[in-house]
């Protein structure tokens, strides 16, 4: 029995003891709990079983650090209003704050944070990993750390611009067809209808095989795909606000369509919008990883995610994860985005109000 | 410290309920503010105790204690006791007070139509209680549940339970609320405010049902509303609380005649405000004039019927009427929401367009509107110096210090402190305070004519009273003219010049005040006008013997 195994246990039984001591009941049992899974454990898989158990914890320790030092730094910097939001913020939000975070600074400052070129080759193809290329060089001998930063810049910025273009349409279209109603509304219903029945990838490689891979265009496919989802949605938030007596009010007072959309609806629909915002912008993101991954999306030697995967996926064969990382990459920006998503439902549903 | 001497002779019996100290938090998103500050509670078998107070003063927060129940986002303290028959609730695990609510203790709340799972039928949800519980099977259940419809007095008991809430009035749900709490015979029920939301004749017959069931079955009752005269009507003894404290306890009787504090006595005195009735001037022409209206929604069937009334400047004209009698419809074809399908509205002499989009801007300022509930009359993402400024900007043309003056000029009139609530939100203000902003906006428009849709319903008699004396301030330093909807009587006889009545859509009596409430009456003026609660607690008794016992509510013969 080594020293590890020794200290493993001796740490578990006495923070359990302390626990208890100090009546943390939900702490003491899953720390307790996890002592007694470790016996197992151990007499299974040895001391690389504990070793991983250890490892793992250490990491969302770390995590669950990490993002309480942002949380309170954020509560620290943000004015007043906005600092009492945060407070309520659960640390899992506060980790898709700092991940989101993260990415924007090494998307916004990724020439000066790379250290070689985005399509610069500097070595062998896939050169293991080295003091000079940290995650070691893709298919054709360029760092696959520096493509990542850039791929940050290029995947997040094109979904991210595309989900702003399905939103100004989608949400403008939406409030549109509640406030004026009738056949407008009617039209605009059965036109999203439409889009909708259209299988939204083939619907994509359409375009795109038409129109050619530009970045232009996947940003109108993407936004008229998803468009209609959030017309839908913005219509029944819109439509809820718009038979309340304050637009009533509006409307007697004789104001204008845009003057209700502006001041009085949108106002008081905004949060289920932004959490919609979101979840849009993960399916947007991982749709354009799919189409880059098809060869349609990003164009080579711009760097891409999605593309990275697919150029280096010759790789997983011999036992490398090198092909991985642009996945985890953009698994850890989805899990994210869904976490403050997430804590921003929490907050519009109205479940911490009694 | 219960008074025991409160308590009549012939109904001290054993404790049902006791509750010392009672003290409960609520949290505010950062800390805990205490609600109820230590309140007792002592409850014998068969006795009924009224809790009166404005909202806010923790009744239903009691009420809800008294189940060991506390809220989400409050908590009982620790110090608190909750004795319901020898079992202290605020120990007990949640399995044994689950246990007791439903079979031993009773709940009905106050929108029954909110209450009832819309997507089961009336008998199904009534004998879910028993069948749960194993104290019925589920036939002698539904034997049970007729039988109790029937002595409810709910018409056609053998079959009205199989019937989904939403086939069902709002007055026959509310008793079917009660038959449901009654299901598995508790000894206490708590009626948290079971008759705010019904109409006056509608809420005779509740008020008769519930008394006859619980005199019947010696149950024990917590009472809880905020209008005095419905709880002399119901109550033994009466406990009225302020803000999380009690006030005093008495027995009905007494505390009607000879309350103690000055603050029963104010609640008390609510209803006396009354102002001098104005006559009709002399050869003037009315400011609206409502001709031979007919309208209707649609494709539906006809909501308004050859509807008449003229409304002079500065006068006051109440539309009294149950809900569904076209009142708040009138309202809507006078703003020109909804055009009429025969019939125009003139205003001074001229007619307006039907519908308010082909009406200039000043036709749609000279009318305006305060809604009943100034919760959704009021956006509450737009603050209150946008609320109240953006009328006079739109009319006016006002713009910077000009309009900011405007701003302070209308909150002084409303009497709210400009430099404190010009920034607020909605949201941060209390009803009566979001009801004067509602005026405000309403006064930012300088209109001539305003429609009052039930603005006091929705708020505590004290308040509504402060209401009503600033809307005859403003009337008499404006020269407003207002339409006044309610089915409050109390409010007619406080504030209107001149009544108009309303049934099925149809005016069916029309004259200054003092007429209307001289007999005779119409048949239907007249069955409202007894149905209003009164501070006598035999009124109910004696109504009921006058009418005839199945003479109530919807089964009166107009």
């Amino acid at each position: 029995m080594g020293l590890f195994v020794i200290l493993y246990f001796a740490f578990l039984i006495i923070a359990s003891c302390l626990a208890a001591f100090y009546e943390k009941r939900s702490v003491f049992l899953m720390i307790f709990s996890l002592t007694m899974v470790s016996f197992v454990l151990g007499i299974v898989g040895g001391a690389g079983a504990l070793r991983f158990v250890a490892i793992t914890a250490a990491v969302l320790a770390f995590a669950a650090g990490i993002s309480y030092a942002f949380k309170e730094f954020l509560i620290a910097i943000a004015p007043r209003n906005a600092a009492k939001e945060l407070k309520t913020a659960p640390l899992t939000a506060a980790f898709g704050m700092f991940v989101i975070f993260t990415y924007a600074i090494a998307g916004i400052f990724a020439p000066w944070i790379a250290p070689h070129g985005e399509s610069e080759v500097i070595s062998s193809a896939f050169a293991p990993a080295d003091a000079n290329m940290l995650l070691g060089a893709d298919q054709l001998g360029r760092d696959m750390f520096s493509r990542i930063i850039y791929g940050a810049r290029n995947t997040v910025g094109l979904a991210l611009l595309a989900t702003l273009a399905a939103f100004f349409m989608g949400a403008l279209a939406g409030l549109l067809a509640a406030v004026k109603g009738g056949w407008f509304d009617q039209f605009m219903g059965r036109f999203a209808d439409v889009i909708m029945s259209i299988p939204s990838l083939i619907f994509a490689l359409l375009m795109l095989s038409i129109f050619g891979p530009q970045i232009i265009v996947i940003i109108c496919a993407v936004a008229i795909i998803y468009a209609p989802r959030v017309f839908r949605l913005t219509r029944a938030v819109a439509g809820n606000v718009v038979v309340m007596d304050y637009i009533e009010a509006a409307k007697l007072r004789g104001e204008g369509d845009w003057y209700l959309i502006r001041r009085e609806i949108l106002p008081n629909s905004t949060a289920p919008l932004v959490a919609e915002f979101g979840l849009e912008f993960c399916f947007v993101f991982l749709l354009v990883a799919g189409l880059s991954f098809l060869g349609l999306g990003i164009q080579p030697p711009t760097a891409d995610w999605g593309s990275m995967v697919r150029e280096n996926a010759t790789l997983i064969s011999f036992g490398d994860i090198t092909p991985l990382i642009p996945a985890a990459a953009i698994a850890l920006l989805t899990v994210a985005v869904n976490f403050v998503v997430d804590w921003m439902l929490w907050r519009s549903s109205g479940l911490k109000e009694m | 410290m219960t008074d025991t001497s409160a308590i009549a002779p012939g109904l001290k019996k054993s404790v049902l309920l006791k509750i010392r100290d009672l003290k409960i938090d609520g949290y505010t998103g950062e800390t805990w503010v205490p609600i109820i500050k230590g309140v007792d509670l002592t409850l014998h078998r068969g006795e009924v105790m009224g809790l009166i107070g404005e909202s806010g003063a923790g009744k239903s927060t009691i009420g809800a204690a008294a189940m060991g129940y506390a809220r989400d986002g409050t908590r009982i303290n620790p110090g608190s006791s909750i004795e319901f028959d020898g079992i202290e609730l605020t120990t007990s695990t949640e399995a044994d007070k689950r246990a007791l609510r439903g079979s031993r203790i009773a709940y009905v709340a106050q929108s029954a139509a909110a209450s009832f799972n819309p997507s089961h039928k009336l008998i199904d949800q009534h004998t879910e209680a028993p069948v749960h519980y194993r104290i019925k099977k589920r036939m002698e259940a539904q034997e049970d549940a007729i039988e109790l419809y029937e002595r409810l007095r709910l018409p056609n008991p053998g079959e009205i339970g199989f019937r989904y809430p939403h086939q069902v009035s709002g007055g026959q749900l509310q008793r079917a609320m009660t038959a449901m709490a009654m299901s598995c015979r508790p000894d206490l029920i708590i009626f948290d405010e079971p008759t705010t939301a019904l109409d006056v004749t509608t809420q005779i017959e509740v008020l008769a049902a519930i008394r006859d069931i619980v005199d019947q079955f010696n149950t024990a009752a917590i009472y809880i509303t905020h209008d005095l005269a419905v709880v002399a009507q119901m109550a033994d003894t009466i406990k009225v609380l302020l803000k999380g404290e009690e006030v005093e306890q008495q027995s009905t009787e007494k505390m009607l005649a000879s309350p103690k504090e000055e603050y029963t006595k104010s609640l008390w005195a609510v209803r006396s405000f009354e102002r001098p009735q104005k006559a009709r001037p002399k050869d003037a022409t009315p400011l609206i004039s409502v001709k031979n209206i007919d309208a209707s929604y649609t494709g539906g069937e006809k909501v308004l019927d050859d509807v008449s009334f003229d409304i002079y400047p500065g006068m006051t004209v109440a539309v009294v009427g149950e809900s569904g009698s076209g009142k708040s419809t009138t309202a809507r074809v006078i703003t020109g929401l909804l055009p009429p399908s025969k019939g125009e509205v003139l205003f001074k002499g001229e007619p307006l367009p039907p519908k308010y989009t082909d009406r200039s801007k000043d036709q749609l300022r000279q009318a305006q509107m305060i809604y009943q509930m100034a919760d959704t009359a009021l956006n509450p993402k737009v603050r209150i110096s946008e609320i109240i400024g953006r009328p006079a900007q739109f009319y006016s043309g006002l713009k910077g210090t000009a309009l900011k003056s405007r701003v302070d000029e209308l909150l002084d009139l409303i009497e709210l402190e400009p430099s404190k609530y010009y920034d607020r939100f909605p949201p941060e203000l209390s009803g009566g305070q979001k009801q004067r902003i509602g005026i405000a906006r309403a006064l930012a428009a300088e209109p001539t004519f305003i429609i009052c849709d039930e603005v006091t319903s929705a708020l505590d008699q004290l308040v509504a009273e402060g209401i009503l004396k600033l809307l005859d301030r403003l009337q008499s330093e404006l020269d407003l003219a207002y339409m006044f909807i309610t089915h409050d009587l109390a409010t007619v006889r406080a504030i209107a010049d001149e009544v108009v009545v309303m049934q099925h859509g149809k005016v069916v009596e029309q004259g200054p005040k003092e007429e209307m409430f001289t007999p005779p009456h119409h048949p239907y003026t007249d069955l409202l006008l007894s149905s209003v609660p009164e501070m006598d607690p035999n009124w109910l008794t004696t109504l009921l013997e006058e009418r005839g016992v199945d003479n109530v509510g919807e089964a009166a013969d107009v």
